[in-house]
């Protein structure tokens, strides 16, 4: 019984970890992203006005 | 080299992606579903014995990550293209990631069969090591004040501290250890059953793309904080930038010369 507490501990850290690690980059993304439209003035998406 | 670069762009549009993003998704989720559900447990471990279908493939990625930090830190000391550079920062990320995972799944899995959480073992000590090694190299990555001489630094510790890779995989033969042998990445035939080496091959795939897709990620936003730093780094030394007469400001801090000057003594007398 106690086997399968560290098979669920192992499989659920493991994927806490990758979804995480996603939504740091998510949220470094969006920082990144308004941090250059301010300095460049250029609208979020990165694409120029036509 | 040309053709490489190329290659991670086109997978770092936005098209690939969502695509690598799905993929994912999906793979994570079989592997979960069949790791935990669909194959028969160990005869000799049991159901702990399930942890391998995470353990292994994270302890795959975080080599894969670091021999790409070794592969664009040379490619990097050869073209000095600061893309390369980009490229090795955003593997090496991952890999500590994906090294300090190893270490936290191995150590569960080791409470249960070994009895301890941890043991200076060689296979354990060098793994250690190259988590070090690696936080190292990101820390430096952190000090280093232009991105030239980052990258430069950078480079050569991403080329020094991939000699410990092989000693990691190699450590079970070497010395005598506690941990096994490789089951896989080995001479020979695999020596573990057809139903676990196949979940353990989709366990490689789906984690390997979670690998592809989180590097294509991380090399956007590297081309975007890049961007933003553009306008406020230059190329000249910091020493030698033009000086505003008469105003003191927080970042304009004074040589030794300066201190020297200002108290009126001649350092070179």
């Amino acid at each position: 019984m106690h086997d399968v507490g560290y098979v669920a501990a192992g499989y659920a850290i493991t994927m806490a970890t990758l979804a995480g690690y996603r939504w740091h980059l998510a949220a470094r993304t969006r920082r990144a992203r308004r941090y250059v439209s301010a300095v460049t003035r250029h609208p979020l998406g990165g694409r120029r006005p036509k | 080299m040309r053709y490489l670069y190329k290659a991670l762009t086109v997978a770092g549009s936005y098209r690939a992606q969502r695509v690598m993003g799905i993929a994912t998704l999906a793979g994570l989720a079989a592997t979960i579903a069949i790791g935990l559900f669909v194959v028969p447990p160990d005869a000799t471990q049991g159901e702990v014995q399930r942890l391998m279908y995470v353990h292994v493939p994270v302890a795959w990625v975080t080599f894969l990550a670091f021999g790409v930090v070794f592969l664009a830190s040379v490619a990097y000391l050869i073209t000095k293209r600061i893309q390369w550079d980009r490229v090795a920062a955003a593997s090496a990320e991952i890999g500590v990631g994906a090294c300090a995972l190893t270490i936290v799944l191995g150590s569960l899995w080791g409470r249960p069969v070994w009895g301890t959480w941890w043991t200076w073992d060689p296979r354990l000590t060098t793994t250690a090591v190259l988590l070090l090694i690696y936080v190292g190299y990101l820390s430096l990555r952190m000090v280093a004040d232009s991105p030239a001489r980052r990258a430069k630094w950078s480079a050569v510790v991403g080329v020094i501290g991939f000699i410990d890779v092989p000693i990691v995989h190699e450590s079970v033969v070497w010395w005598r250890s506690l941990h096994q042998q490789a089951t896989v990445l080995r001479l020979g035939p695999p020596t573990i059953a057809g139903s676990m080496l196949a979940t353990l091959l989709l366990a490689f795939l789906s984690f390997s793309v979670a690998y592809g897709y989180l590097m294509a990620v991380r090399l956007r936003i590297g081309r975007l904080e890049d961007r933003s730093a553009a306008p406020v780094s230059s190329p000249t030394p910091r020493a030698r930038r033009p000086r505003p007469v008469g105003i003191a400001t927080s970042v304009d801090i004074p040589t030794s010369a300066d201190i020297a000057t200002s108290a009126g003594t001649d350092l070179h007398a």
